[in-house]
């Protein structure tokens, strides 16, 4: 007896073994969290120190000149925030309030069963397909032609089933609790959602939200075949430039076209293009934190 | 619970209805044809890749003249254009080759308007080699023999030529990527349709990078356009057929028709063009829009010829 408590507590050549594989394998689960973030040190470092020459506030605002070997990228700026506002200004309600359906009130049966299943179908739907789909039903069937909003309604329906899905999981961090006691006192399930469900579960909603704004930025293909054009000549300066009918230049296409079908481009100016689009991003995506922040402070549990 | 998911329905109606009229007034407003308002007037201008660059400079150019109309230039391929022709989606359409007969039977089936073509300009394709490459002249058959997957050349010697400065002897083919335009355009008069290059040319994605290897390498040799030249490359003058007259590539021999691998470019309307289609059209035929496509390194059209049509 005695003699086993006493090899419990020495450092015996098993122990010692022991030890030394756990240390190896805390290093290796670390190299591959450094190897993680370390290409996207490499790809951000890259980016700004090939796009230094060109980065300054003109090269925002001012139109690209020079057959677009030369000058900025405002009017594919601008572009690609009209794409973006405008399909999460359409998707997001739809996404939302069929999320809360789904999660609030529909029952588990067959019918509820296979529109789960649709959503996460669609989520799998590769963003080429999308595309297709948004120059028949909207471009061609629903008359917009090469557009902004035909583009934008296809990114729409592309981010949609992420939306319902990351608010669903939102909702459903609610716990189940906070909504028995509301019902208790004489609650409806409206009232529920609207006083406690939502105002629990904002900070995640809008997380999800705010990440479709990665997505529909970086998407070349939906917009390609739906509305995003080579080049267009805006007013610089100008905010509403672009009319809902017309079609428009984007950041990621203009990165696209200028790297592949433009000769004699500076290399300073692709990456100075990407530095703008995933500095658009990335801003979105601060904010999205910041908010997150803030309302994840006030909330009561 | 029953009259809470009744709410919820009639919540997802007026949703639908709000979504619905969205859709029809976007019906509603898009008259076709790209007009979207009547102070600001939109041209829609797409198809050939080739001519996107020039399309482009045009466009960019157009709004030091005619601040009120915007032109959208894509791209996609001259098929690209001549589909969109043919739906009626599309105001101008740039194509590197000509309409064939059962694009424009078509065309005017689906719209009722007679395609009408515009010979905006011309792209003249450089043979190019080494400065030091002793090589002037070529035939179209010499080069598919050089090029093609059937092709017995391989060594500058075979063409009868000591190039002292390429001790290997051997011909590098510098060509392009597969869906360059260049590379179509070159292929088929070359080789026709049917037949494909031969496997290992050195495949570049853009004109000035052939140009920027054959000036490295001694036993190059490439096809770009002829705006392109430097110091330390030539032209190789081509002839149509063994015997016949050799010609460089220049303006003149572009429009003469002497120079065997140069072809037009064509903007195509669907029907007789007005408004400020026609105002566009005429300025690109201008002195103004044709130097355009001098700057571009393309060989402009002429302009009584062409508008004659």
């Amino acid at each position: 007896m005695s003699n086993t408590t006493q090899a419990m507590y020495t450092e015996t050549p098993f122990v010692r073994t022991k030890r030394r594989y756990q240390g190896l394998a805390k290093y290796i689960f670390m190299s591959m969290t450094l190897l993680m973030i370390l290409p996207l040190i490499l790809i951000v470092g890259y980016l700004f120190v090939k796009a230094a020459p060109v980065l300054s506030l003109d090269f925002i605002f001012t139109n690209p000149i020079r057959g677009m070997r030369d000058g900025g990228i405002w009017a594919a700026l601008l572009g690609t925030i009209y794409l973006v506002v405008i399909s999460l200004v359409t998707s997001a309600p739809i996404g939302v309030l069929a999320a809360v359906y789904l999660n609030e009130y529909a029952k588990d049966n067959w019918f509820t069963r296979i529109i789960n299943l649709a959503v996460v179908n669609l989520a799998g739907v590769p963003s080429i397909v999308h595309a297709l789909f948004g120059l028949g039903a909207f471009v061609l069937f629903a008359g917009m032609g090469r557009s902004i909003i035909a583009a934008s309604l296809t990114l729409g329906i592309m981010t949609l089933p992420v939306i319902i899905a990351s608010t669903k999981e939102a909702l459903g961090a609610v716990p189940i609790a906070f909504r028995e006691a509301c019902w208790n006192v004489g609650a409806t399930r409206w009232q529920t959602i609207r006083s406690i469900v939502l105002p629990n579960s904002i900070s995640g909603i809008l997380t999800g939200i705010i990440l479709q704004v990665s997505r529909a930025a970086g998407e070349t293909a939906p917009i390609m075949f739906t509305g995003a054009v080579f080049f267009k000549a805006i007013p610089e300066g100008d905010l509403l430039a672009y009319g809902i009918f017309d079609q428009c230049m984007a950041l990621s296409m203009h990165l696209f076209t200028i790297s592949t079908q433009v000769p004699n481009v500076p290399t300073a100016l692709p990456y100075g293009t990407a530095v703008v689009l995933l500095g658009t991003v990335l801003l979105v995506n601060a904010v999205a934190i910041v908010l997150r922040v803030y309302l994840r402070s006030r909330k009561k549990w | 619970m029953f009259t809470q998911i009744r709410k919820t329905v009639k919540f997802s109606v007026i949703l639908a209805a709000i979504t619905g009229s969205f859709l029809l007034t976007g019906c509603g407003s898009k008259s076709g044809g790209g007009d979207a308002g009547p102070e600001k007037m939109v041209i829609q201008n797409s198809g050939s890749d080739t001519m996107v660059n020039l399309a482009q400079a045009w466009a960019e150019k157009y709004v030091g003249v005619n601040e009120a109309v915007s032109i959208e230039v894509s791209g996609g391929g001259s098929g690209t254009g001549i589909a969109a022709l043919i739906n009626g989606t599309v105001d101008i359409a740039n194509c590197s080759r000509q309409l064939k007969p059962e694009e424009r039977e078509r065309a005017k089936q689906n719209t009722g308007l007679e395609p009408k073509e515009y010979i905006v300009g011309y792209d003249a394709l450089a043979v190019y080699v080494h400065q030091d490459n002793p090589l002037n002249e070529i035939t179209i058959e010499q080069l598919a023999n050089i090029y093609g997957e059937k092709g017995t050349l391989e060594k500058w010697s075979d063409l009868g030529l000591s190039h002292g400065a390429c001790s290997s002897d051997e011909i590098i083919r510098v060509s392009r990527q597969s869906n360059s335009g260049t590379y179509h355009y070159f292929r088929e008069t070359l080789l026709g349709n049917t037949s494909d290059f031969k496997l290992g040319s050195r495949d570049l994605h853009g004109s000035k990078d052939v140009v920027e290897l054959i000036e490295r390498t001694p036993c190059a040799i490439g096809y770009s356009g002829m705006g392109y030249k430097t110091d330390h490359v030539k032209f190789v003058k081509v002839a149509k057929n063994a015997g016949d007259d050799a010609f460089g590539p220049s303006l003149e021999t572009a429009l003469s028709g002497d120079y065997p691998i140069a072809r037009p470019l064509y903007m195509y309307t669907l029907g007789e063009p007005t408004g400020d289609i026609k105002v566009y059209l005429d300025w690109v035929m201008s002195e103004a829009g044709q130097n355009i496509v001098k700057a571009s390194g393309y060989v402009p059209a002429v302009m009584p010829e062409a508008s004659a049509e």
